[in-house]
């Protein structure tokens, strides 16, 4: 039994400390964060902008909307209904395929339009569930449909799907892994060269692991803080 | 100041009006009443085209609002509406639910909009909700403000959508309390209501909506003491 502690806490020293490994699971670290950071980013940027086209398309009578429309249905119905590994093999080499892209864009824009069509339903169904009210009372005091949107309707609908969102960004951070298929050096990358370096591959995926297990932990905390100021007004 | 000529609203294959002709004059107060689905409230979301007409027209301070061409938004800034659920802001302050529209387009700085808010707040007897948020108010105390807020525009007309229809009996009172200062101080109103004695109160011409017409239309004192409609006469003698 000390025997086999031992050995395991050998297996695990020689993945950290010899020739200053943790450095690469540093260098791995910052690579998933600025990916998540930035594909984040992208995914809202893409989720707003469609969910205010499908939102806008219900009520609206001009063609360019529809057919804006429609383009995100088959978006978010291609993206949703194939795997994303699938979705990252596709994009870089169909995009990506000069030998020396910068590789936190080429994984920031795949896991971006990967997390943007969730995103987009996520948002879509928070605006939904606000109640029609609320669009009516912002047009009868004569502001336009945007700013009923932007000041009245959007920061409701935030409220009610930031959990929602936040599972989404948290299962982002850990998709993130899939981008090391292509030749991005992220944290799951590192860890399998630490691995194929001390012929031992399993301490260093579990300390993989615990390092995305601190970050979602810490999002998720991240998260309930935001909640907590945001249910300000619904102290009765 | 508004008038709608041969006004119809069409729902699928359900006409809710049928032909509406009405001229509605500065400073009066014409209250809609009606059985339920009658085509009231539908008429009255019509004026400020909430509700978008399939036919006829609306001409609203020598403005054809019915023209695709309109800027609705700004003939909305002198429409106040009154909801029967309120619909206020429940993420903003009273103070920001009354200041919001006036200081987003533009008519009023956020000092000017927070004075009058005070102002409007004194008025409706509620000074010290300024910084409450709607969830933690009477429904009385939301319908209130929520007429503090279209009145924030400077509205010319004043909807109101069945006002008192959504709250408690004891609350009734201290909103109509409001409609009747608003009408005493001479403001053009609109009201589908199902309270009969403010109706005879403080109204200048009740209409009778029934089936997408305006099946009788009069002063209060004759409405309900003389109604001609056999159908008006069944209604009344079930609500009073």
């Amino acid at each position: 039994m000390i025997e086999w502690l031992k050995s395991v806490g050998r297996s695990f020293y020689n993945a950290w400390v010899p020739e200053k490994r943790y450095l690469a699971y540093f260098s791995g670290l910052r690579m998933t964060l600025l990916i998540s950071l930035f594909a984040v980013l992208i995914g809202i940027a893409i989720g707003v902008m469609i969910a205010i086209v499908r939102v806008t398309a219900r009520s609206s009578k001009l063609l360019v909307i529809k057919i804006l429309d429609k383009i995100a249905l088959v978006y978010i119905t291609v993206i949703r209904g194939t795997p994303m590994i699938v979705q990252i093999m596709i994009i870089y080499n169909l995009i990506f395929t000069s030998p020396n892209t910068n590789p936190v864009l080429v994984g920031a824009v795949c896991c971006g339009i990967n997390s943007g069509a969730y995103v987009a339903e996520i948002i879509r169904a928070g605006i939904a569930s606000i109640p029609a009210g609320q669009m009516e009372a912002g047009r009868s005091l004569g502001l336009t449909y945007a700013m009923t949107m932007r000041t009245i309707i959007l920061p409701q609908a935030f409220k009610n799907i930031l959990p929602a969102l936040g599972n989404e960004f948290i299962s982002l951070v850990k998709e993130t892994s899939v981008i090391s298929v292509i030749a991005v050096n992220d944290l799951m990358k590192m860890a399998g060269y630490v691995g194929s370096r001390t012929w031992d591959v399993i301490p260093p995926y579990v300390i993989a692991a615990a390092i995305y297990l601190i970050m979602t932990l810490g999002l998720t905390w991240l998260m309930g803080l935001l909640e907590k100021k945001l249910a300000k007004s619904d102290r009765r | 100041m508004i008038y709608t000529k041969d006004l119809r609203k069409r729902f699928g294959d359900h006409d809710v009006l049928c032909g509406i002709t009405q001229h509605i004059e500065k400073g009066e107060k014409v209250v809609v009443i009606g059985p339920s689905g009658s085509g009231k409230s539908t008429f009255l979301r019509c004026l400020n085209m909430l509700e978008e007409p399939t036919g006829g027209e609306i001409i609203f301070e020598g403005i054809r609002i019915t023209d695709p061409s309109t800027n609705l938004d700004q003939i909305r800034q002198k429409m106040g509406m009154v909801f029967q659920h309120f619909n206020l802001f429940p993420m903003k302050t009273v103070r920001q639910n009354i200041t919001l529209a006036p200081v987003l387009l533009k008519k009023m700085t956020q000092e000017e909009a927070d004075a009058k808010a005070e102002e409007l707040l004194k008025r409706i007897g509620l000074p010290d909700k300024a910084d409450s948020y709607p969830g933690m108010l009477s429904g009385g105390q939301q319908q209130r403000i929520a007429i503090a807020r279209a009145l924030a525009m400077d509205p010319d007309l004043m909807l109101f959508d069945e006002p008192t229809s959504a709250l408690d009996p004891e609350m009734v009172g201290e909103v109509l309390e409001i409609m009747k200062e608003l009408a005493a101080d001479g403001m053009t109103m609109v009201v589908v209501t199902h309270e009969m004695g403010f109706a005879r109160e403080v109204a200048s011409r009740v209409l009778f909506i029934d089936e997408g017409i305006v099946a009788e239309e009069n002063e209060p004192g004759e409405f309900f003491g003389a109604p001609k409609n056999p159908r008006l006469q069944d209604f009344l003698s079930k609500v009073l």
